[in-house]
């Protein structure tokens, strides 16, 4: 029953993220949602299912691209893991030190992928408003999708 | 809590070096392999979702359209209602454009000079009487005129104008039961005088006893008769009644060519009369 309930989470998550680029993108940028749905879950969740769910949601962004296939997967995955160790010592519990982590950990994925492209392919894909805004839209929405995670882990013990 | 540190640094392990594989390798058999896996992971949202996000994101603008349709449909509605009697209107006019047209073909090829007149008045009380035309001194009718109507392609006696006023006149007709006139059977030898009878049918007296006279015939105005043109269709012979003891002449019920009663337009013929029924008409007027 859990892992229907992780498994519907992962496609509506899918579903939410790609309707909002869909119909929601303002001058082609619009908030990660599967970025800080991976980040909610690798705070809420216990350590090896916050890895799967980073693994997962970056295969998903990796299927929607076009380039590195498995470079978000590899990112993600990292960043549940990084996650995992800066939760011992730091509070991601409290919406602002979300929000700096969405917004830090956005920039450095980024960043990651970005290297990784760079050093497989040779190619370029990150674009400078995206760059540049999508940190800030990211960190806006952490907060609001932490919650409702949370509140699926209350209610629902999934996550 | 060790036990679950092993666990993700394993899973971490695990993760790191499966993407690795596949960033490593993306034309691998396995690399294929995740692709074609993960891929139904994108059906609920690229198929599904796109699907039904198609209808969602018409919803607002069907509905606006049904709304506008329904306002569209209720002004087409009251519209083809007043199409429909303007059909109706055009149907008459059309109707009635036909049969004038037919008419003046005809009063063309009766080669008598005369004017048309609209039956303006019919009075039930005299209901085989008279009638009303809306032609009078002022468009040239004068008085014993003879007026014609037209039914179905045929031409027939009417009756004639003996009341004129500025605008319009009275017209007397074959059926009245004052009204009467020599008719003749073409071809015949004898005349005979229909009379008015005050109903639809004419009464046909003084016709010699041994006539040639039968069901059907029809009889025209006679050159005899001096107020009408001669050869004008009258009536056909309905019935003939057999010689009655005392007298010497046979009768006949005879039914006008055109239904006289019926008619709308009249065509009122204009002829110059003999000299002397010229005179009673001045003697008259004065």
């Amino acid at each position: 029953m859990r892992l229907m309930g992780d498994i519907l989470i992962y496609l509506l998550t899918g579903v939410i993220y790609w309707w909002w680029t869909t119909n929601l993108s303002i001058f082609g940028v619009a908030p990660n949602i599967i970025f800080v749905a991976a980040l909610a879950a690798a705070i809420i969740a216990r350590p090896a299912k916050a890895l799967v769910y980073g693994f997962f949601f970056g295969i998903y962004l990796d299927m929607l691209g076009s380039n590195l296939f498995g470079a978000y997967a590899l990112t993600y995955t990292l960043m549940a893991y990084g996650i995992y160790i800066m939760k011992r010592h730091l509070d991601l519990v409290s919406p602002f030190s979300q929000v700096i982590a969405a917004f830090t950990l956005t920039m450095i994925s980024m960043l990651c992928y970005q290297g990784l492209s760079l050093a497989l392919a040779k190619i370029n894909p990150l674009q400078l408003k995206a760059f540049l805004v999508e940190p800030f839209l990211n960190a806006l929405l952490a907060p609001i999708v932490f919650y409702f995670f949370a509140q699926l882990k209350r209610r629902f013990d999934l996550l | 809590m060790n036990r679950e540190k092993d666990i993700a640094n394993y899973t971490a392990v695990f993760f790191i070096f499966i993407s690795t594989l596949l960033l490593l390798f993306p034309s691998a058999r396995i690399a294929q392999t995740a692709r074609i896996f993960f891929s139904y992971s994108l059906y609920p949202s690229l198929h599904y979702g796109a699907k039904y996000d198609y209808f969602i994101r018409n919803v607002p603008d069907n509905f606006l359209n049904i709304l506008k349709t329904d306002q569209e449909n209720r002004a087409l509605t009251g519209r083809i209602k007043e199409l429909e009697v303007s059909i109706k209107a055009a149907e008459a006019a059309d109707e009635e454009n036909r049969r004038l047209t037919s008419e003046m073909g005809l009063s063309r090829s009766i080669a008598l000079k005369g004017v048309w007149a609209r039956v303006i008045n019919k009075n039930p009380q005299d209901w085989y009487g008279a009638f009303f035309i809306n032609k009078g001194a002022k468009d040239g009718i004068a008085l014993n005129s003879t007026v014609v109507g037209f039914e179905n392609g045929r031409v027939g006696l009417a009756g004639r104008v003996f009341e004129i006023y500025q605008d319009f006149s009275k017209v007397l007709l074959i059926t009245n039961s004052v009204s009467s006139l020599i008719c003749s059977l073409p071809g015949a030898s004898f005349e005979g005088l229909a009379e008015g009878r005050g109903t639809w049918l004419l009464r046909m007296n003084y016709i010699p006893e041994g006539s040639d006279i039968t069901e059907g015939a029809e009889f025209v105005t006679s050159p005899g008769g001096l107020l009408f043109p001669q050869g004008l269709p009258v009536g056909r012979v309905q019935k003939v009644h057999p010689k009655e003891s005392f007298m010497n002449f046979i009768t006949a019920d005879v039914a006008p060519v055109i239904t006289i009663n019926a008619l709308k337009e009249v065509y009122v013929v204009k002829r110059d009369f003999p000299t002397d029924l010229a005179v009673i008409q001045e003697t008259l007027k004065k």
